[in-house]
């Protein structure tokens, strides 16, 4: 076998040029190949490790939207996840809210405005104040700058406001920088538990599914159960919350994108092929001669045959590999203006590898069979 | 070694052998000798298996190979056959090793022993020290001994040499013209078509071909005419 490679290297090498010419076509497409699936590969590798950290390989969310705007009210009750948990294949239920604040009005005198609040973090940086953890007693609030501003102009520092009605003193001003999201409040924990934390409506229900248990059919049957039971039905919507919906979009462009690399790949490799077969018939007939005295020497007709298929075959692969190295660059430029990183798989160096095999089968089959059927007598007339 | 019973070959209308019978011996050196065009290479085709296409019958070691497949027809001409033709027909882009390892390629022979066969056909021919070099770094005469070389690599029974020293001066075939017969000495059967009368005296015996007709010596030919 090696002895056979080495001729079919040898007379690739005779003729660089023109072979080179031919490879262009296999280069480009398996460039093409290599490219799209790294971009899928990395994208999809991307994805499960998304859905890694957000746990969502054993659970399902389930979604209840308000239907309308002005009544937000709802969200799943307590027997609902008693309901969902009764799913078979479900572990266990736990419902959450999806957003962390909870709504108030803040009063000074005769300013008000709607605010966002919630229960105070254990770090905060004041720009004004000292800060420490509040007791529920104390009702003390810590408020943004921008909030600060419009309720007081200036000296904010403990005046007294008032929040749906309680009153609150100043202890401190943070400010929120522009990538940076906070409430426009913080309360003290027990304060916040007591007053506003049942505004915050359990609009998420995390279904835990028991291991082996299918996550698209618990989902499917969650939704439809509390589309009968629901004790928020009549004023919410329920649906499974797909965490993939922002990247939708992006799927959908990559698709393109893909499809139009892959149209690429595929007109390179035919192009590339038929170069190919073209190349071969060239090579064939120039060496009319070589195949005749092989033949004369002992060489079968499959024999010739293997002989340029073997040509063939390296002349892809070589093509291939170039291809591959190629892809690999164009992969790195790529990957500086992807949100995600593009990988090259083994699995993508098999298939290129398999691919650059094919066109060398596939075109080189003809050529090659000419050269194998062709007369003794007559080759052996060629000079 | 070959017996051939009333062979013929048309090319369409044209009859290049008719009737042609012929008895070669196991040992022979026999000379085939005729006009350009007479049918020389197309009888000796025949004869190398390399033509299937005739009429009649023919005989290599007591076997008809009229209706054998291609492989085994391959692996004759491989092992027990050897050819030398007239313009050497090596590969112009191997080396001289390479060239004459070509039949050794399609036989199954271990690594070893064919380095040692190439090695030894190498040193009979006397192109050592050659080995690495091209057909068109040699001189005419080398280049047939590379051609001789390669036909004997595989130890045939049977050398088929078409104008062996057809390309080459007088005094270089004299040499090719040693080789042979040394390897006719050494046991091997050759059968050589060749032009030139000189060149024929080194075979034990010739015979005359003559518009597709064979004749077994010189006298009879002129008296068809
Ligand atoms: N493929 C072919 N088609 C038609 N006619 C052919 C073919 N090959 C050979 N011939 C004819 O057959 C005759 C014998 O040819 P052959 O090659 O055997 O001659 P030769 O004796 O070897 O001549 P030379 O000494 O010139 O080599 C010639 O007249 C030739 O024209
Ligand atoms: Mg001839």
């Amino acid at each position: 076998m090696t002895d056979k490679l080495m001729i079919a290297l040898k007379s690739i090498g005779k003729n660089k040029n023109r072979n080179f010419l031919t490879m262009l076509g296999i280069i480009i497409g398996i460039a093409s190949v290599i490219c799209i699936l790294a971009i899928g590969d990395g994208f999809t590798h991307t994805m499960i490790k998304g859905m890694g950290n957000h746990n969502m390989r054993n659970k399902v969310i389930i979604q209840w939207e308000p239907t309308s705007d002005y009544n937000t009210d709802g969200g799943f009750t307590q027997n609902d996840a008693s309901a969902l948990a009764g799913i078979p294949g479900v572990d266990h239920v736990k419902l959450t809210s999806s957003v962390a604040e909870a709504g108030a009005k803040a009063q000074y005198k005769t300013k008000n405005f709607s605010i966002g609040l919630n229960k105070q973090p254990k770090h905060l940086k004041l720009v004004k104040g000292t800060y420490f953890t509040m007791t529920g007693a104390s009702n003390g609030v810590y408020i943004s700058e921008d909030l600060a501003h419009k309720l007081f102009k200036e000296n904010a520092i403990n005046r007294l406001i008032s929040i749906d009605g309680t009153i609150y003193e100043v202890q401190g001003i943070y400010h929120i920088g522009s990538m940076e999201y906070r409430p426009d409040a913080y309360v003290a924990k027990t304060t916040f538990k007591q007053l506003f934390a049942n505004q915050i409506i359990k609009d998420q229900a995390k279904i835990y599914v028991n291991d082996g248990a299918s996550k698209k059919q618990i989902g499917k049957a969650a939704v439809k159960r509390m589309k009968q039971m629901g004790e928020e039905k009549k004023t919410g919507k329920y649906s499974v919350s797909n965490p993939d919906q922002i990247s939708k979009q992006f799927t959908r462009i990559l698709n393109d994108v893909t499809y139009f690399i892959a149209f690429i790949a595929g007109i390179s490799l035919l192009i590339a092929g038929i170069g190919v077969m073209n190349v071969m018939y060239i090579t064939v007939s120039e060496r009319r001669k070589e195949i005749g005295i092989r033949r004369a020497f002992g060489a079968t007709s499959s024999d010739i045959r293997n002989q340029f298929l073997i040509e063939s075959v390296v002349l892809c692969v070589i093509g291939g590999i170039i291809g591959m190295i190629l892809g690999y660059i164009l992969v790195s430029i790529i990957n500086a203006f992807l949100p995600f990183k593009a990988v090259i798989t083994p699995y993508a160096i098999i298939l290129s590898l398999s691919v650059s095999t094919a066109v060398g089968l596939i075109f080189g089959f003809i050529p090659s069979n000419k050269a194998a059927k062709s007369e003794l007598v007559g080759l052996l007339k060629e000079e | 070694m070959l017996k051939v019973t009333d062979v013929g070959k048309t090319y369409g209308k044209f009859t290049a052998l008719e009737n042609i019978n012929l008895e070669v011996a196991d040992g022979e050196f026999l000379a085939i000798m005729g006009p350009s065009g007479s049918g020389k290479s197309t009888l000796i085709n025949i004869l190398g298996l390399l033509d299937q296409s005739y009429t009649g019958e023919y005989l290599l070691e007591n076997k008809s190979y009229k209706d054998v497949n291609d492989n085994q027809l391959s692996q004759i001409r491989g092992d027990e056959l050897g050819f030398v033709f007239q313009n050497f027909k090596l590969l112009t882009t191997y080396n001289v090793y390479e060239n004459i390892e070509v039949p050794l390629i399609y036989s199954k022979k271990e690594q070893n022993k064919k380095r040692q066969l190439v090695a030894d056909v190498i040193d009979k021919v006397g192109l050592k020290g050659k080995e690495k070099n091209i057909p068109s770094e040699l001189s005419g005469g080398q280049q047939q001994r590379v051609a001789i070389a390669r036909a004997i690599v595989n130890r045939p029974k049977l050398i088929i040499a078409d104008e062996p020293t057809g390309a080459l001066d007088s005094k270089t075939s004299k040499e090719i013209m040693d080789i042979f017969t040394k390897l006719n000495q050494a046991g091997t059967t050759i059968i050589m078509v060749t032009h030139d009368s000189e060149v024929a005296e080194y075979a034990m015996r010739t015979v005359y071909i003559r518009d597709g007709r064979l004749y077994n010596d010189e006298k009879s030919v002129k008296n068809h005419d």
